[in-house]
């Protein structure tokens, strides 16, 4: 892509369409990190516990890096993080409920944290400056993820177990349509990021998503190219579909419980 | 499905020696990998790499663990 993006010269437009790429991204990653959190007890294994502690916390460090990015467009990010509504956060729709079995967080890792991946990927090659630096570290980690999502994945799906291989196949399925359409998005915004050199167009992410995911969920039975975008009811101001985070989830992402403790 | 114990050694610097720092249980290599990095992660290693306890072969000693899991791998 080309030379970095004067973000002082942005027009209003070109800048509301940064900062919707952003906040989707870093609050995916905020509500990513509280769905892995879930799993720390209650995982298969005592490692795989601990991984998604690890994990966990990786994406709650990707989110913080990514919130701040929001500085450079002359945004508070500790009002971002702390203050909005449920109805504002921006995160992958397949993220508004919690998993509800290692079926589901497994599809996840392959699914959803695979799509914030390829996003990401093409942030870290684009034209603005603060994600050519920052986001590669994040791309380093997220390989762990991707290879535990691979082989858990590689596992339930040819498993002995009938339950184990459909539990697997509607969360995979559940979660495409949504997950495809926040990826493929070419609305306005979309295409005034591609235009500013920011990031991909959405068929190339789309592409990319396919090519990464197509060997994975073939082993549960899905077939990754027959699989459409969900786009009824498409926010452009969030870019992605209706619907928020569940309440609870979103209490978290802020920590609104304990805030009057917060001392800085 | 049956879980191997991988032993997992690191350094901390390019010229330190390779030390062992513990082990974790896991179905398959790929597994072990992640598990591996993500358990003994309170460092900021220069290089980990994990065996498969089974394929340690045992020099000197005929008792303690790596002498049961090379019995155990070629039984």
């Amino acid at each position: 892509m080309s030379e970095h993006l004067d973000v002082r010269a942005l027009a209003d437009g070109e800048r509301a369409a940064l900062r919707r790429l952003i906040l989707g991204l870093a609050d995916s990653k905020r509500i990513m990190g509280i769905r892995y959190s879930d799993w720390l007890l209650g995982a298969p294994s005592i490692e795989t516990g601990i991984a998604a502690s690890s994990m966990s916390q990786d994406e709650w460090g990707h989110a913080r890096l990514l919130y701040a990015m929001l500085k450079d467009l002359g945004d508070d990010p500790v009002a971002v993080e702390h203050e909005r509504p449920d109805e504002a956060y921006a995160s992958l729709d397949a993220l508004d409920e919690g998993f509800p079995d290692w079926a589901a967080v497994v599809a996840g890792m392959v699914i959803v944290d695979g799509a914030l991946t390829v996003s990401l990927n093409a942030f870290s090659r684009g034209s603005f400056e603060p994600a050519t630096t920052r986001v590669p570290k994040m791309l380093g980690e997220e390989e762990f993820h991707a290879s535990l999502g691979s082989a858990w994945y590689r596992r339930l799906a040819t498993s002995a177990s009938n339950e184990a291989t459909g539990l697997l196949r509607r969360a995979t399925e559940a979660m495409l349509p949504t997950t495809l359409a926040w990826l493929g998005v070419e609305d306005a915004a979309a295409r005034t990021l591609v235009d500013l050199g920011v990031t991909d167009r959405g068929s190339q992410l789309v592409a990319a998503f396919r090519d990464r995911v197509r060997g994975d969920v073939a082993q549960a039975g899905v077939d990754v190219d027959a699989q459409a975008a969900a786009t009824r009811g498409w926010d452009e101001g969030r870019g992605r579909g209706p619907g928020h985070p569940d309440a609870d989830a979103a209490e978290r992402a802020r920590g609104d419980r304990n805030r009057m403790l917060f001392v800085e | 499905m049956h879980e191997h114990v991988y032993d997992v050694f690191a350094r901390k610097d390019r010229g330190d020696p390779l030390a062992h720092i513990g082990y974790i249980d896991a179905l398959d290599d790929e597994t072990a990998r992640v598990y591996a990095w993500k358990t003994y992660d309170e460092q900021n290693w220069f290089e980990m790499c994990i065996v498969r306890r089974s394929a340690i072969i045992p020099v000197n000693r005929t008792d303690g663990p790596f002498a049961r899991g090379w019995k155990d791998g070629h039984e």
